[in-house]
């Protein structure tokens, strides 16, 4: 049955035409319904205000003014704003300039596009600079950069952490070549309140490009992004124009760069205070640790190495009775590799609070087969870096089988350079077959990456442990064994080459893979009897996420002694302790 | 006074709407989502307009959309129905801002009968018998035993953090406590991480009694007596009739005052709803406060003589209210029963479909509230109610037999619907002799699995 026009409508009164006039019409007052510029839909103000001016429609952001996004970020009533008055002079004599200025202070109540000042963030002091997109798209002239500087010496001078929360067009025209030089004038600044030892961490916003990118923006310890944020250099016009060619969706947005390595993180707006929170106590927390006045750290010097090594022998001859013993080379190879063995994540999980996972090796990706990033063992800050199998296939071709590549590499040793400025000891677990083996890889330099983080674990100035908890393949392992002491689990590897590999360089054939196994003394027994690592622990003979807490238990006393023997040395000892104990092999 | 409204919502009560409105002269413009293009309010409204795509939350909760719809018809006034937006305070006072009437009380008043702790304060200190229950968070057994002495068994021990049935234990009697206490606070602990826990008085076996109110701006309040809805299954109510049984003249009218102090005390306007919990023994408990025209008003409707719908627009339109609490009598016996698209063999899983054909019952005593058709197809995104249907007659037991006769009649083809469920019900000895509680569908539901009705 249709119902189109069969049903008669209301029939109005005569008197009604004439009356209607004077009614109150409905209508929408002005400001009160606005339209998001991202999903077109109509969006109530007060929704956007009250939901952090996230669109409720589409989840999209909105830029924040940087008085509103100081209040998201700082403790209530902790702000207190430096070098307000700043004014801008018009150094090119540029016409029209200064009227523009003017009647943007006027309206946007700013003195400049950038606001500093001091704050408390979840109780911790920290400078806080938040650019403001409503003035002139946040360029940088000579008061913005000028501003920021004094920010980043006074903490220098104050030993304060710095956050700044960039957003801008770039440099800005008007002011020329004085603009161009505030690129140069902040970051040389930055570099001296890095030199200091001293964290700073950049938050991107949309839009962050051109001269802020190529300077103050790119230089945080830690680098986060808002989602969806544009950052870039040249802008998408400005690169679309000149090569000619459509740009791929998502190009020079935040998940883009995440990708391409150059950030550390994308943090949602609901999270980020408590986020900087986190990490600004992380860093305060082994900061304070480095400067305790008597040189003692704050874990206990009372694991003698004697004594563990007692327990050790204990607990290699088997208090525990369940384990592979008396097992060839190859079957530990094959428990080595076995499907459901835990893998990186899941001693991170088992040992460590509070992980933050950084992300990337700011040069070209962010490589999935290493996971990095700062966590707490025992309430101490550390650094995290595993080498990454999945725990299923799925998980395993995200992260290549535990094969890095360069930049795999190349993230772990920024990791570990930071763990060096912010003093924090190094834990490595080491689980891959081998670095991987590919085109691209020997394009952007394998060997080199390898090289490069030997080199530089060499003479690294904070204890370094690793522990091979699975495939110790070769010079992708070694990469991240260079360490003070090296550890292994009773069933995992660590040799020169993998035993198919061996088989087939020696006796071309790569099916005596298992005779290969027996003779190459790649067995964490074997290797212990050489010299090679210092410890062995023993695991279940059928080792999984389940029973893990075997291993994770003796591994957690063990590593809070070491610690405790490594954590009071200087940076010029371990070293030294290092070479040595290389030296000698 | 109104002259067009827009009516914010879909289905019968839309349908039911745009009838009052058409009646009192009042033009009418109904919104419709693209799922609802061939719905009968959108094709009976003497406009209409399309406010966005199938799900509820881009269209019939869309307040931006309903408002532009509105402003686009320039039509001076929204009725929200019930759902959607017609409980959303934020709504009500959106209408405000942009000069628009909503048929219904002030936003702030939405709010706070809408906040469960707030609606709770505003009726114990207007003298409206709620719950007793603790205070206070309670930890531990000792001090639990305490508080249940003072609140009287039996006790329903509950989890702060509670849902879904978790952590919820009844202690009968002080032996029982501690064990009882314990085991919740475990089970609490389990699923919620916490072990903070409530206790209150547990209401055995009560009905489900609830008053219709009418309040005009100036202060005039009246009860249109009470509507027995304990026939509910996952507090989904089936049936409902008014009067109850279960009341005697006597209680009616201590309830109705109880109910008219309560919406005194919230600063109430327009029509609502208190729902009240009657134990057995005639003592009764505060729930909420619905700020808004219920399913079930027609029963109400028929026993008094009363058009809700059109009150409400008076209300609305600042008129004061037509009748004084002396003109309302109710007279006869009036009973609903929802007719659903679910299945009640398959746990009562909706429905939806095209109706291929359908026959519906009439005659003296009956009425239909619907927007279904022959040849329409209900759309699977909204709820599964198609039709009410609805008899009156001079007593219970013969509104009883005129609901069964009617029942009877209804042929709706192409979908599954409850009807032969409804009429199991009908004919349930306990619903014959009126001896009917909350529970009751959850027993007849044990019944019929283990064999033991006909």
């Amino acid at each position: 049955m249709k119902l189109d026009n069969v049903f008669k409508k209301t029939r109005l009164p005569k008197r009604r035409s004439a009356a209607s006039a004077d009614a109150a019409k409905p209508e929408v007052p002005e400001g009160l319904v606005r339209k998001c510029n991202m999903c077109k839909g109509a969006i109530i103000a007060e929704d956007v205000r009250d939901g952090l001016y996230i669109c409720p429609k589409c989840g999209g952001y909105f830029r924040i003014h940087a008085y509103r996004r100081i209040e998201m970020i700082a403790d209530e009533g902790t702000f207190e704003e430096w070098d307000r008055g700043l004014a801008t002079k018009n150094p090119l004599k540029f016409r029209g300039y200064e009227e523009k200025l003017a009647a943007l202070q006027e309206k946007t109540g700013l003195s400049e596009a950038v606001v500093t000042g001091k704050v408390q963030i979840e109780g911790i002091d920290a400078v806080l600079g938040v650019c403001d997109g409503r003035f002139l798209m946040a360029s940088m002239g000579e008061v913005v950069g000028e501003k920021i500087t004094r920010a980043v010496e006074r903490a220098t001078r104050e030993n304060l952490p710095l956050i700044i929360f960039t957003c801008s067009g770039g440099a800005r025209m008007q002011e020329g070549i004085v603009s161009l030089m505030q690129m140069a004038k902040t970051s040389a600044a930055l570099k001296r309140h890095s030199d200091a030892g001293l964290l700073y961490i950049t938050v991107l916003t949309d839009p962050t490009t051109g001269g802020v990118t190529a300077s103050f923006a790119m230089l945080g310890d830690v680098i986060l992004a808002e989602p969806k944020a544009l950052i870039g250099f040249a802008g998408p016009r400005v690169i679309g124009q000149t090569i000619g060619q459509k740009l791929p969706k998502g190009f020079q947005r935040s998940e883009f760069l995440l990708e391409h390595g150059f950030i550390d993180g994308i943090v949602e707006r609901p999270q980020m205070k408590e986020t900087l929170g986190r990490l600004l106590k992380l860093h305060r927390d082994s900061q304070k640790e480095s400067k305790t006045a008597d040189g003692t750290s704050g874990f206990s010097a009372e694991g003698q190495s004697q004594e563990a090594e007692t327990r050790h022998k204990q607990s290699i001859g088997g208090q525990r009775p369940q384990r592979m013993e008396n097992a060839s080379a190859w079957e530990r190879v094959l428990a080595s590799r076995k499907k459901g063995r835990p893998v990186g994540s899941d001693y991170i999980e088992a040992l460590f609070t509070d992980f933050v996972e950084m992300h990337g090796d700011r040069y070209f990706a962010d490589n999935q087969a290493i996971i990095g990033g700062i966590a707490r063992f025992h309430g101490i800050p550390v650094t995290v870096i595993a080498q990454a199998k999945g725990s299923d296939t799925k998980e395993n071709i995200q992260r290549n089988f535990g094969m890095p590549s360069p930049d795999g590499y190349r993230k772990s040793l920024r990791l570990m350079k930071q763990a060096e400025k912010f003093h924090r000891p190094v834990i490595c677990f080491v689980d891959t077959p081998g670095a991987f083996c590919g085109v691209e890889a020997e394009e952007r330099g394998q060997g080199e990456a390898i090289a490069r983080n030997i080199y530089e674990m060499s003479a690294l100035k904070v204890p370094i442990l690793s522990i091979v908890i699975g495939e110790g393949g070769s010079g992708g392992a070694l990469a991240m064994a260079v360490a003070d002491q090296v550890w292994m689990l009773e069933n995992s590897i660590y040799s020169i080459l993998s035993p198919e590999g061996f088989a087939s360089i020696l006796w071309k054939d790569s099916k005596k893979a298992q005779e290969a196994a027996e003779v190459m003394k790649l067995t964490a027994e074997d290797l212990y009897r050489q010299g090679i690592v210092e410890r062995v622990l023993p695991e279940p003979e059928d080792y999984t996420v389940e029973n893990m807490e075997a291993v994770t238990d003796l591994l957690e006393e063990q590593m809070e002694e070491f610690l405790a023997q490594y954590g009071d040395m200087d940076g010029d000892q371990l070293a030294q302790h290092r070479y040595d104990r290389f030296r000698d092999m | 006074m109104i002259k067009k409204v827009l009516i914010a919502n879909r289905g019968e009560i839309a349908v039911r709407i745009i009838r009052a409105c058409r009646e009192m002269g009042i033009e009418t413009v109904a919104v419709y989502s693209q799922a609802d293009r061939e719905a009968l309010h959108t094709k009976l409204a003497d406009e209409a307009i399309c406010i966005g795509p199938p799900p509820s939350s881009e269209s019939y909760l869309s307040m931006e959309r309903i408002i532009s719809a509105t402003v686009v018809t320039q039509a001076d006034a929204i009725h929200p129905g019930f759902g959607f937006l017609s409980e959303n305070s934020k709504f009500a006072e959106l209408c405000q801002q942009c000069n628009i009437t909503f048929i219904g009380p002030d936003a702030q008043v939405i709010a706070k009968l809408g906040n469960k702790q707030e609606a709770r304060n505003t009726m114990v200190s207007a003298g409206v018998p709620v719950i007793p229950g603790s205070k206070d968070a309670i930890y531990d057994a000792q001090t639990g035993a305490q508080i249940a002495r003072e609140i009287g068994y039996p006790v329903i021990i509950k989890a702060a953090l509670g849902g879904g049935g978790k952590g919820m234990r009844v202690a009968e009697t002080e032996e029982e406590f501690e064990q009882s206490f314990q085991m919740a606070q475990k089970e609490t602990q389990m699923a919620f991480g916490d072990n903070t826990m409530y206790i209150e008085h547990y209401v055995q076996h009560p009905r489900h009694i609830e008053f219709q109110i009418l309040a005009d701006q100036y202060g005039n309040i009246i009860h249109l007596g009470e509507r027995d809805c304990s026939i509910q299954r996952n507090h989904q109510k089936m049936i409902e009739e008014s009067p109850s049984i279960a009341l005697s003249e006597e209680l009616r009218q201590e309830m109705g005052q109880t109910a008219v102090r309560a919406a005194r005390a919230a600063g109430y306007v327009n029509a609502g709803t208190i729902e009240f919990l009657l134990e057995n023994s005639g003592k009764y408990y505060f729930m909420e406060m619905n700020t808004r025209i219920q399913v079930e008003h027609p029963v109400t409707e028929w026993v008094t003589g009363i058009d809700l719908i059109k009150e409400q627009i008076r209300i609305a339109s600042g008129k004061k209210l037509s009748y004084r609490q002396e003109d309302v009598h109710l007279t006869g016996h009036a009973i609903e029963c929802r007719i659903n698209a679910e299945n009640p063999s398959q746990n009562f899983r909706p429905s939806p479909g095209t109706i291929t054909d359908m026959y519906l019952p009439g005659g003296k005593g009956i009425r239909i509230d619907s927007a279904i058709y022959s040849g329409y197809t209900i759309p699977p995104y909204y709820d599964s109610m198609a039709a009410k249907l609805i008899v009156w007659a001079k007593n219970r037991g013969e509104a009883v037999r005129k609901m069964q006769s009617a029942l009877g009649e209804v042929i709706i083809e192409g979908i599954d619907t409850n009807v032969d469920y409804q009429y199991e019900i009908l004919n349930h000895p306990d619903y014959l002799s009126g001896n009917i509680d909350v529970e009751f569908i959850e027993n007849m539901q044990q019944q019929l699995e283990r064999g033991q009705m006909a």
